[in-house]
């Protein structure tokens, strides 16, 4: 019992504890913000790179794809481990949009959007398809489900109200607005005030625009509706599955019906044709939706060798937004026949006669229980050894090589890219935080050595040696729970609130940038700390002080308490 | 009345250096339960020395320190500690009060190093009203909260005497007490020394220069080249 007492005596009168304290608190909440952030990161990677694609995908090495994949697909199905299936062709060519007078080079996909979306969220990265209805109550915040439409257009008339309220006062301020003359740090801080007042401005009418938007939408259900959730609400609202056909609006573009591309296409939300503002936000330009587009393709014939380019009219009608930078950057989707006959592999006549079978490069898999990766790899092997069972049936399949992947395995490079980058920055930092050991022994070496006549007089009233050390031991342990329990609870306020420092004071007070949206993928600053993590680091620096405290415990325990007294 | 300390035949030697010098060459000494002692001797005779081994805080090289029948000397170091720690009281020239904790604190240690640790769960103080009765009788009753640097040196010896005594011990070592004090407060310690033995029935062995002090003892022996012989 002395020795606690002892211990929370020598932490609260002695001064140089600060130090240590202080030291194991930066580390730790240092530690737990970098490695929560790096986390959230990877996470937010690897749940876009498996949304992006079927949870098991079936590709053949050759560019010219392979034969009878209808069949593969039907004799898939009866497999029970799969949900559902959709061919892809994937090929390269060159974009072209006569209105903006630019080119580019881009991956052209050409889909079944109906059977993609069943695969992968191409259905849900749709803007117009499917997230404009609710942009700006994405996450729904307010709404209590089960609801009906007519509280629905309720709130959202409010949060017009407060968003064109928001919206005005900002205009106004932006309005009163002088130029700024001078030079100097004080016309330097005028203009970085006028900055944000015009970014508030924007933001403010940015978010009015998308609450105007929504309520647009929520006032054509019928008001006496009752809605039991997210899911359904947007079913109502969204009623057809994802289409390449354009609405019947996409024909004010054209001056008449014969002047409009007879298909439609998606663009990768990065392509270049928006532009993002500093939270991230996509902004529209009103005439890029239904303005034409020129593909151009290359087909690679049988014998890969090239073909001559193939070029069609499309008309944009929609955006995808994957979260995976690469693909939404570089990538057209178009519908599958259309991309087919473009690259040469629909059905065809020999002029040897006989027929030449359509052709595809992916069939995309979807398979039950897929949150669970063992799961996924025991699909995997199952359709391995369906596609093995089926191209023993069909030998002009065999030259195709085809190769049978998990979403894991199609995208390991990456994803094993950011994940190492992450362990290599927290081993780091962890080393870094050695020092924190080196702190504590070193100054715990000081206290005892000051300390050596109170072990002689702990010694002469009856302390044993484990009790002088446990004292010491007991200190270290305080010392470091001291400076965990402080770093824990910073590093975890200053993750929750991470976009709020971000963007309230660093930039609006200080003008630093250091998550640029304009460039990362995702807007967000990850703000979550799981429990584990906290946990895990919380140990470690308690084990820190532990290690720190022992070697002077023992020097303390061992003191011969006659000399010790002799001290003076 | 029965022998409550034996020192039979004590050797100590130290090495200082490559020569090793014998400072106690078979010193004995019985000392009867309720006994005085005075122990005189030059300077660096040994003095301290033998109360170290005495209280069971130095071991000698040979011979036995028997504390009621009970070779202390070859007893295991755990309980030579809890030994130490319920039967034995030191007092020190120098004091030796803890600077971070306060009088009451100070006093309390011994009897917190004796409870067990569940005991600090129910924030229970044992010994506080002991010690607390024993300041107030030495004149420290409002002194209790205070740190001992901001004590003379009469009342930390008296802090450091009710610290020696909270745990009731049967013997006293007291090491030259006065040693650093002016001669009136030496004597107000003696004072306090004297008259709390008659209430609290403990042996004394007390170690001074000063042969005024000596003569209040029952009993005065000299240590003299490593042996004690009566004086
Ligand atoms: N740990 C030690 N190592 C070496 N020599 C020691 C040690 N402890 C004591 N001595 C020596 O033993 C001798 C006796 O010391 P001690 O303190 O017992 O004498 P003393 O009689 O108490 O003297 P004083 O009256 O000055 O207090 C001294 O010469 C001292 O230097
Ligand atoms: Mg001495």
């Amino acid at each position: 019992m002395y020795k606690l007492f002892l211990c929370f005596r020598y932490l609260t009168r002695k001064g140089i504890v600060i130090f240590p304290v202080l030291a194991v608190w930066l580390c730790v909440s240092m530690l737990i913000v970098v490695y929560s952030i790096m986390t959230g990161f990877v996470d937010r990677v690897r749940d876009a790179g498996k949304e992006l694609m079927g949870d098991v995908v079936i590709q053949s090495t050759l560019a010219s794809g392979f034969p009878h994949y209808h069949g593969l697909q039907k004799s898939l199905a009866h497999l029970p481990c799969v949900a559902a299936t959709a061919p892809l062709i994937s090929t390269y060519g060159i974009m072209n949009l006569p209105e903006y007078q630019t080119s580019a080079e881009v991956q052209v996909l050409g889909i079944k959007p109906a059977e993609q979306s069943r695969v992968s969220s191409f259905g849900k990265s749709l803007f117009w398809q499917y997230r404009a209805p609710l942009d700006a109550a994405n996450d729904l915040g307010g709404v209590r489900f089960p609801t009906t439409a007519a509280k629905l257009i309720a709130w959202g008339r409010t949060r017009l109200d407060a968003a064109l309220k928001t919206y005005q006062q900002h205009q106004q301020a932006v309005s009163k607005l002088k130029p700024i003359k001078g030079h100097g740090w004080i016309a330097d801080i005028q203009r970085h005030w006028q900055v944000i007042k015009r970014e508030d401005y924007r933001q403010a009418q940015y978010h009015m625009d998308r609450v105007y938007r929504d309520l647009r939408f929520v006032e054509k259900l019928p008001p006496g509706m009752s809605i039991q959730s997210d899911a359904q609400l947007r079913a109502v609202l969204i009623p057809r599955a994802p289409t390449f056909k354009p609405p019947a609006v996409a024909l004010t573009h054209y001056p008449s019906a014969a002047a409009a591309p007879k298909n439609g296409c998606v663009v990768g939300i990065d392509i270049g044709l928006y532009s993002r503002d500093r939270f991230g936000h996509y902004h529209r330009p009103p005439g890029v939706r239904f303005s034409p587009v020129i593909l151009t393709v290359v087909p690679i014939t049988l014998k890969s060798t090239l073909a001559s380019p193939q070029s069609r009219r499309f008309e944009i009608i929609d955006d995808s937004r994957t979260k995976v930078f690469t693909v939404d950057r570089h990538t057209v989707y178009a519908p599958f026949h259309v991309v087919q006959k473009m690259a040469f592999m629909q059905q065809q006549d020999l002029l040897s006669g006989g027929v030449r079978p359509a052709r595809c490069s992916e069939i995309e898999i979807r398979v039950h229980h897929d949150q669970n990766q063992a799961a996924v790899n025991r699909a995997r092997d199952q359709i391995a050894a369906a596609v093995r069972r089926f191209t023993l049936n069909h030998p002009a399949m065999e030259i195709s090589g085809l190769s049978v992947m998990t979403w894991l395995q199609e995208q390991s490079q990456f994803i094993a890219a950011v994940d190492k980058e992450r362990d290599l920055i927290t081993f780091l930092l962890g080393m870094m935080s050695m020092v924190v050991i080196i702190v504590i022994f070193l100054i715990f070496f000081m206290i005892v050595r000051d300390k050596t006549r109170d072990i002689g007089i702990i010694k002469a009233i009856g302390g044993s040696e484990m009790g002088v050390g446990s004292i010491f031991v007991l200190y270290g342990l305080l010392i470091s729970g001291a400076g965990t329990l402080l770093g824990v609870v910073t590093g975890t306020l200053f993750v929750i609130h991470d976009n709020w420092i971000h963007d309230d004071i660093l930039w609006r007070i200080f003008g630093i940038t250091i998550w640029n949206r304009r460039v990362y993928i995702f807007s967000r600053i990850p703000d979550q700390v799981s429990p584990h993590t906290v946990l895990v680091i919380a140990g470690l620096a308690i084990l820190a002080g532990l290690l720190g405290a022992i070697v002077p415990a023992m020097i303390a325990a061992s003191r011969d308490p006659v000399h010790a007294l002799r001290y003076e | 009345m029965a022998n409550l300390l034996e020192l039979v035949d004590i050797q100590k030697s130290f090495r200082m250096g490559n020569a090793v010098v014998q400072i106690l060459a078979g010193a004995s000494l019985t000392i009867a339960e309720g006994e005085f002692v005075a122990l005189v001797g030059a300077s660096g005779s040994g003095k301290s020395t033998l109360l170290h081994i005495a209280g069971t805080l130095d071991r000698p090289d040979s011979g036995a320190v028997i504390f009621k029948g009970q070779d202390m000397a070859r007893a295991g170091r755990f309980e030579r500690h809890r030994f130490r720690n319920a039967n034995i009281g030191f007092v020190f020239q120098l004091y030796h009060l803890l600077p971070e904790l306060n009088v009451l604190e100070n006093t309390l240690l011994p009897a917190m190093v004796a409870a067990p640790w569940y005991k600090a769960l129910i924030r229970a103080r044992p010994g506080k009203a002991l010690a607390v009765q024993m300041l107030e009788e030495m004149g420290l009753g409002g002194r209790l909260k205070h740190r001992p640097n901001e004590l003379s040196g009469g009342e930390r010896q008296r802090a450091a005497i009710a610290r020696a005594l909270v745990n009731t011990p049967s013997l006293l070592l007291a090491d030259e007490p006065t040693g650093n004090l002016d001669p009136r407060t030496g004597q107000s310690i003696i004072d306090v020394l004297v008259r709390r033995r008659q209430q609290g029935a403990y042996t004394m062995l007390l170690v001074t220069h000063d042969t005024a002090i000596a003569k209040l003892a029952d009993r005065v022996v000299r240590l003299e080249d490593g042996k004690i012989t009566a004086a």
